[in-house]
C-alpha cells in the first residue's frame, strides 16, 4: 500500500458518498436524529442532576439570629462563620427582601393585617465544603455567640439526596440503553447501505481487489457520514438547549433559572462527532466483513 | 496454462453443473468453449478464477492449484486473469474510464501510465468516445465492449470471455473476435465461451464442446457443430495427454 493508493482510496470515499447521494443523506439523517435524541437526553439527565445538586447545596445550613438583633451583629456572626474551615459560602439574607417576598406569597391566603414592621430575624445560609461533614459544621456554628437557632438540613437533605441519586442512576441507565439503541440503529443503517452495494463489493473482488482495498474507502465513508450526522445532532442540540435556556431565563422564577447542564456545548458537539465517527468506522468495518466473504 | 483434473461441480441446490471434466489449455492457446444454454460453460470458467470451488477434482492455473490457494491470495490470482463476464459486471457507480482505472489502481500503476493504458484499451474496442458514461447509460453491446476493455487493460496472461459477442451485431462481433485473436497472437491464452456459431466456424480454432456438464468433443480446428469429417478425425489423433 503506497502513497498513491492512499490518495486514491480517500478520493474513492468522497466519490462514493457523492454518487450514493440519497443513501448518504439517509444515513446522515439517521445518525443525526438518533444522536440528537441520545445527546438531548444525556444533557437532560446531566442538567437535572446538576440542578438538584446545586439546589441541595444551596440550603444546607440555615442560621437564625435572635429576633430584633442588629445588622452589625449579623455581619459579625457571618464573618465568624466564614472563618470556619468547613464553610464554603456564607450568605447573609436580606431581611427586607425576604419579608417582601413572604408578604407577596402570602398576600392572597392569609390576612397579615395585624403584623406591622418586619418581624423576621436576620438569617444566614451556609454551604459546607463537604456535604458529609455538614452536621459537624452545624455543631461548630451552634457554639458561636449570638446564634439563636441552626437548622441542619442534613436529615431532609439525606432523604432528598437518596431520591435524587436514584433518579440519577435511573437517568444514566436510561441514557445507556438509549446509547445502545442509537448504536444499533446506526449500525443497522450502515448494514443496509452496504447491502445495497454488495454487488459492487463482489465485482471489486472479482477483478482482483484485496479486501483492504475495498474496505478502506467504505470505512472512511462510514467515518465521514457518522461524524457529519453527529455534528448535525450537536448543532440541533445546541440550538435546542439555547432556546430552552432562553425561555427559562425569561419566564421562570429566579430560583429555577440556573439550569445549565455544566457541559460546554462546543465540547459536547465535538465528543458527539467523535463518537459518530467511531460508530461509523466500527459499524462499517464489522458490516463489511459479511459482504467480503465469498 | 489452465488444467482441469476430473473436476466436478454440484451447486448447493443439487444441480450437477460439471462432471469429471478433464481439460488442458496450453500457454498461448485460443480455445472456444461451446454448448447449449445450461450446459455448464459459465460454471467451468468460474472455476478458473475461483468464483466457484470444484466439488471434486482440481483446477490448475499456471501450475498453481487454485483450489488450494489461501483466501487472501485469491486477488493475486484474479489479477493474472482478465475476465469478460457474461453479465458484464461493470461497477455501476463508476464511469467506463473509472471502471478501467480501478483495475489498474488495484495493481498500483502510476497515474500517467493509467491514462495511456486506458486510452489504448478503449480505443481497441471502439469505446473511447463513451469513456465518461456510466454503465446504465450504455447499450448492452457498449457495456460488453467496456467489459472487454477492462478485462485486457492490465495485460493479463490469461483472458477469459463468457459470451463476449452475445449482444453484438455480426460486424461488431467479428471485430471483437479479431481483437481477441490479436491479443492471442501477442501470447495471451484466450478462453472464450460462446453461442456464436458464425464466429466459431469462421475462425476454425480449437473447440471444446460441453453438454450437460460433460466434455463431448475437443477438436483442434473445430466448428460450432460437430462435423464428422475424416480429416478432423485424423487431426485429433496425435493429441498429447
Ligand atoms: N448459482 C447457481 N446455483 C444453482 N444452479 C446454478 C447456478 N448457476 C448455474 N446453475 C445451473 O448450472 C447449470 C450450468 O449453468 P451455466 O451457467 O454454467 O450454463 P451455461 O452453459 O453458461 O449457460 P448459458 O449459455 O445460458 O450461459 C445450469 O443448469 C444452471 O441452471
Ligand atoms: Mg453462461
Amino acid at each position: 500500500m503506497n502513497l498513491r493508493n492512499v490518495e486514491y482510496l480517500i478520493q474513492e470515499a468522497f466519490i462514493g458518498i457523492w454518487r450514493n447521494g440519497i443513501m448518504a443523506v439517509a444515513s446522515i439523517s439517521i445518525v443525526a436524529l438518533s444522536m440528537a435524541i441520545f445527546g438531548a437526553f444525556l444533557l437532560l439527565v446531566l442538567g437535572s442532576h446538576n440542578f438538584v445538586e446545586r439546589q441541595l447545596a444551596r440550603f444546607e445550613i440555615a442560621v437564625y439570629l435572635p429576633v430584633g438583633e442588629s445588622r452589625q451583629k449579623a455581619i459579625e456572626v457571618r464573618d465568624q462563620i466564614r472563618a470556619l474551615p468547613l464553610a464554603r459560602k456564607v450568605t447573609l439574607m436580606s431581611r427586607e427582601k425576604e419579608w417582601a417576598s413572604f408578604k407577596r406569597r402570602m398576600n392572597t391566603e392569609i390576612d397579615l393585617g395585624g403584623v406591622t414592621g418586619n418581624p423576621l430575624p436576620y438569617a444566614l445560609h451556609i454551604e459546607s465544603k463537604d456535604s458529609r461533614k455538614t452536621s459537624r459544621l452545624a455543631d461548630q456554628i451552634r457554639h458561636i455567640n449570638g446564634v439563636a437557632h441552626v437548622t441542619d438540613s442534613r436529615e431532609t437533605y439525606g432523604r432528598v439526596k437518596a431520591v435524587a441519586d436514584l433518579v440519577k442512576i435511573l437517568g444514566f441507565a436510561a441514557a445507556l440503553v438509549l446509547c445502545f439503541t442509537t448504536i444499533f440503529i446506526i449500525s443497522n443503517a450502515i448494514r443496509l447501505t452496504l447491502f445495497a452495494r454488495r454487488h459492487e463489493i463482489q465485482i471489486m473482488q472479482l477483478v482482483g481487489a484485496t479486501n483492504w482495498f475495498i474496505r478502506i474507502p467504505l470505512v472512511l465513508e462510514g467515518i465521514i457520514l457518522g461524524a457529519m450526522g453527529a455534528l448535525i445532532a450537536g448543532g440541533l442540540i445546541s440550538l435546542g438547549s439555547g432556546y430552552i435556556v432562553n425561555v427559562v431565563q425569561e419566564r421562570f422564577p429566579p430560583l429555577l433559572r440556573d439550569i445549565s447542564s455544566g457541559v460546554d456545548s462546543r465540547q459536547f458537539s465535538m465528543s458527539l462527532a467523535m463518537a459518530g465517527a467511531f460508530i461509523g468506522a466500527l459499524g462499517s468495518f464489522v458490516s463489511i466483513r459479511r459482504f467480503l466473504r465469498t | 496454462m489452465i488444467e482441469f483434473c476430473s473436476a466436478s461441480l454440484v451447486y448447493p441446490n443439487g444441480v450437477k453443473a460439471l462432471s469429471d471434466v478433464n481439460l488442458r489449455v496450453g500457454r498461448g492457446e485460443f480455445v472456444f468453449l461451446v454448448g447449449p444454454s445450461g450446459s455448464g460453460k459459465s460454471s467451468l470458467l468460474k472455476l478458473i478464477y475461483r468464483e466457484l470451488f470444484p466439488s471434486q477434482g482440481k483446477v490448475f492455473v499456471a501450475g498453481q492449484d487454485v483450489t488450494a490457494i489461501p483466501r487472501n491470495a485469491v486477488p493475486y490470482l484474479r489479477r493474472r486473469i482478465g475476465v469478460v463476464f457474461q453479465d458484464f459486471k461493470l461497477l455501476p457507480q463508476k464511469t467506463v474510464w473509472e471502471n478501467l482505472a480501478f483495475v489498474l489502481r488495484v495493481i498500483s500503476v502510476p497515474r500517467r501510465e493509467i491514462r495511456k493504458r486506458i486510452s489504448e484499451a478503449l480505443d481497441l474496442v471502439g469505446m473511447i468516445h463513451r469513456c465518461d458514461s456510466f454503465p446504465a447509460e450504455l447499450s448492452g453491446g457498449e457495456q460488453q465492449r467496456a467489459s472487454i476493455a477492462r478485462a485486457l487493460v492490465n495485460n493479463p496472461p490469461i483472458l477469459i470471455a463468457d459470451e463476449p459477442t452475445g449482444n453484438l451485431d455480426p460486424d461488431t462481433s467479428w471485430g471483437i473476435i479479431q481483437i481477441l485473436s490479436r491479443i492471442n497472437a501477442r501470447g495471451t491464452t484466450v478462453f472464450v465461451a460462446t453461442h456464436d456459431n458464425q464466429v466459431v466456424d469462421r475462425l476454425m480454432r480449437r473447440v471444446v464442446a460441453l453438454d450437460n456438464g460433460l466434455i463431448i468433443r475437443d477438436q483442434d480446428r473445430g466448428m460450432y457443430h460437430h462435423v464428422p469429417e475424416p480429416e478432423s478425425l485424423c487431426n485429433s489423433e496425435p493429441q498429447e495427454c
